[in-house]
């Protein structure tokens, strides 16, 4: 389709069938098909920074920034940055995850589990893990423990949430044709319930990482002393702009690679093989 | 295996949207005996679902009884395997462990649950297919690995509700002459729900006729035509044709008048 | 047919809407009886959590000081504001970007890229480029929602099947015609979940930025209460926090997105 009207005059679209050429190209390609499209704006960050608009303190190009990372990585800062930001962010995750499923599961199957968890998990959502920060610092203080609860409390809701949806989703006829075939609750719960869900499952625990991973840089700029939240804040402090731009990239790229390389594969593995269920964000 | 009768049988409900109660069968009164293929026929949303469902035990009956071997039935159990419409394998287990489903629930020994299975799944004409996946078989694999489920369990009584709907119509005459074969063979005690006037006829020892809503016993035909069954032969025989022709009036009949037509004697 | 079943009408709905309206709020008089009994029973001092009566004190006294409702009132404008500028610019950007496939290959990566980066990575920047205060926050929200509600308006588009598209053409439509007529309403539900989800993320990253970026707001509240152990304040502000947000998302937010989705049908969301 591409907009074409109905001009005669229009030749046979060379560029629109390069155009198709290149994308089906790319698709066959994904890791270059991922990483590609951020050259052109390397290269258009690279020349706005070198004309100098703005002014360098402000503006550094990438050049600086790659200069910046080597330099870290040389004084030992960065790796161990990342290191305790990822530690924290999985220990988080996995909290939050071995609570929310079973959590989700009773939602999802007792009528009065639902009665009375549901409104608390919708309205406990609304309230966010970031407002929790002021009343847990008084608690906790600065540290690990303040830090946790605020990433486990957000990898907690979409876990919950998508658990919920899986649970719902499994269509009725499943669980007949087990019970016909003699399964007991528990036995239906393992066999049936739970691979039922599994893909949404994932698809939470998927969201679930996404938000925990914001989480944790938000926490770690307002309350932390280490990690790449932390650096960032700091560096701004400082007036470091690259710092700062420095650490924006590592955040991306690395949920960028950890999402798209481990997480949706994981996902679809389970959903190819089993097949198309309901899905949520 | 066992008799099943049924004595009474009502199931009355309230509708959401209609905001009202609804009947969706009465009276229902019907006995099947040990190693009998009875169908229930009727035009849709005549109760014959329903009517399944509460002999299953997935939903309880508003009045009436229904006895098993002279025992109530309450709530699903292994002693009546359901085969669905919608096939409902479960679709994180290979063909083989579907199977194997109802024995491992009763605590058989993997060896010999497996046994079972590959057993049963040469009883529907699938070997070779144990690793696949439900999602990897067509409509009618799917259908066929859904009956070794239920029979490998070894039920006193096999419920299928409208198994062949979904499934195209060449695929179907092929299941219903296996469904025959292996019936043929293994004499299971079969209650088997259908909108389809020609399947019921070719498959049935007894035809039932539920009127609509509310679903309520119209007539019962025998169908004494010669065993063993197929399409081919079938398509030909005038036996078979008459019976389809009276059965169908029947139905029509009681679609439109609602009245009750004098009870009908056994063909021939 | 019931005699009853006619004259029911409007009443009919109204009844079980309110049932469930208490039953959702039941759990949380079940939570408010438990935190005044323990409190009490325990006596728990001040500083580590208030009484559900020192909360309702400090609500109506930061009211009848005017601070409470300029700090909502703050927070509210930034949002809108932020918000407001974000889906202005996004979809007419997201739209003219899908109508080509090559663009829309080069681009999603890039703003999936952005997108989880949205919110509150951008504070430091954002601190900055426009210094503390109203711009930089305005900067964070714009971000939160900017990239989502691209991301989901290509992905809209994206979701118009072909054979719809073909006929608008085959019946005479102009690209600009098809534009409004098919690629804005087709990509609306898809549009619509983008913005509520952008919403969410602009609403936890207004609190995060107003604790450490500003002098006003919700979140500058909370931090600033927390310095002098206020907790009353606290636990107010977080009441406030999750009450104006389940208002805006359920009461505004959830019916519009149920009404696009309801009305055009089948809604494909963002990560399929």
């Amino acid at each position: 389709m591409e907009g074409l009207a109905g001009s005669a005059a229009f030749t046979p679209a060379w560029h629109l069938r390069a155009a198709s050429c290149a994308v089906k190209w790319l698709d066959g390609h994904p890791g270059l098909k991922s990483f590609l499209p951020f050259v052109p704006i390397i290269l258009l960050w690279a020349a706005i920074a070198h004309s100098g608009i703005f002014p360098r303190v402000f503006f550094p190009g990438p050049w600086d920034v790659i200069a910046s990372f080597a330099n870290l990585i040389y004084k030992g800062i960065l790796p161990d940055y990342l290191e305790d930001s990822i530690v924290r962010l999985v220990l988080g995750a996995g909290v939050g995850t071995l609570t929310g499923i079973p959590l989700g599961l009773l939602i999802g199957l007792s009528p009065l589990g639902q009665r009375f968890l549901w409104p608390l998990i919708v309205f406990f959502q609304a309230v966010g893990d970031i407002a929790w920060l002021p009343i847990l610092l008084i608690w906790f203080g600065f540290g690990l423990t303040t830090m946790t609860f605020v990433i486990v409390y957000t990898v907690l809701f979409p876990v919950v949430l998508n658990t919920v949806l899986g649970v719902r989703s499994i269509r009725l006829e499943f669980v007949r044709a087990a019970q016909s075939l003699g399964a007991g609750r528990l036995r239906i719960l393992h066999e049936v319930i739970v691979p039922g869900a599994l893909p949404n499952i994932i698809t939470g625990l998927r969201n679930g990482l996404g938000w925990g991973w914001r989480a944790l840089i938000a926490s770690e700029m307002i309350v932390g002393t280490s990690g790449v939240g932390f650096m960032m804040f700091d560096a701004r402090r400082a007036g470091q702009v690259t710092e700062v731009l420095l650490g924006m990239i590592l955040l991306g790229l690395l949920w960028y690679v950890v999402d798209g390389w481990i997480l949706v594969p994981l996902e679809q593995a389970t959903i190819q093989r089993w097949g198309v269920v309901a899905r949520t964000d | 295996m066992a008799d099943l009768t049924i004595r009474k049988l009502g199931k009355t409900y309230f509708d959401l949207y209609a905001g009202r109660h609804v009947t969706a069968v009465t009276d229902v009164s019907l006995e099947i005996h040990t190693g009998e293929f009875v169908s229930i026929l009727g035009p849709s949303g005549c109760g014959k679902t329903t009517l399944l469902n509460m002999v299953a035990g997935f939903i309880p009956p508003s009045e009436g009884e229904i006895l098993l071997a002279d025992r109530q039935v309450r709530g699903p159990g292994p002693d009546r395997g359901v085969v669905f419409q919608n096939f409902a394998l479960f679709p994180w287990k290979s063909v083989l462990d579907n199977v194997a489903f109802g024995p491992k629930m009763r605590g058989v020994p993997r060896e010999e649950r497996q046994r079972i299975a590959r057993e049963y799944v040469a009883l529907v004409g699938l070997t070779g297919a144990e690793g696949r996946y439900p999602n990897e078989l067509s409509g009618g694999m799917q259908q066929r690995v859904g009956v070794a489920r239920a029979l490998a369990n070894n039920p006193d009584l096999l419920l299928m509700d409208e198994p062949f709907a979904s499934v195209d119509a060449q695929t179907r005459m092929t299941l219903q002459e296996e469904l025959t074969r292996i019936w043929e063979a293994r004499h299971p005690t079969i209650l088997f729900v259908t909108h389809d006037v020609d399947e019921a006829v070719f498959l049935s020892d007894r035809v039932i006729v539920l009127s609509q809503s509310p679903g309520t016993v119209r007539a019962e035909i025998s169908i004494a035509l010669p065993r063993p069954r197929t399409w081919s032969r079938m398509v030909e025989d005038a036996a078979f044709k008459a019976l389809v022709a009276r059965v169908l009036a029947l139905v029509r009949d009681s679609n439109r008048f609602g009245a009750v037509p004098a009870p009908e004697s056994p063909a021939g | 047919m019931g005699p009853n079943a006619v004259t029911r009408g409007r009443a009919s709905t109204l009844r079980p809407r309110v049932v469930d309206a208490a039953w959702f709020l039941a759990p949380f008089l079940v939570l408010v009886v438990v935190w005044a009994v323990v409190v009490r029973a325990f006596h728990v001092p001040l500083r580590l959590f208030p009484s559900v009566g020192d909360v309702l004190q400090a609500g109506l006294q930061e009211i009848q000081r005017g601070t409470l409702l300029d700090h909502i009132a703050q927070s509210l404008t930034r949002v809108a504001v932020g918000a407001i500028l974000a889906i202005v610019a996004s979809i007419p950007l997201g739209i003219a970007m899908s109508t080509n496939r090559l663009v829309a290959a080069l681009l999603t990566p890039i703003l999936r890229f952005f997108a989880v980066l949205a919110g509150i990575a951008w504070i430091p920047i954002a601190t900055l480029w426009f210094g503390y205060g109203f711009g930089a926050i305005t900067f964070v929200i714009f971000n939160a929602v900017f990239f989502v509600v691209t991301y989901n308006t290509i992905l809209g588009v994206a979701s118009i099947p072909q054979a719809v598209r073909n006929a608008a053409a085959s019946l005479g439509a102009t690209p600009r015609q098809i534009l409004v007529e098919v690629l804005l309403p087709g990509a609306l539900p898809n549009i619509v979940t983008g913005i509520r989800t952008g919403m969410g993320y602009a609403w936890r990253g207004l609190i995060a930025a107003e604790m450490i970026a500003t002098n006003a707001g919700l979140g500058y509240m909370l931090f600033m209460a927390r310095d002098f152990y206020r907790t009353e304040v606290i636990i107010l502000g977080m009441i406030l926090i999750g009450v104006i947000w389940l208002a805006m998302d359920r009461l505004i937010l959830a019916p519009v997105e149920r009404r696009t989705i309801e009305r055009w049908g089948l809604a494909r969301r963002m990560g399929t």
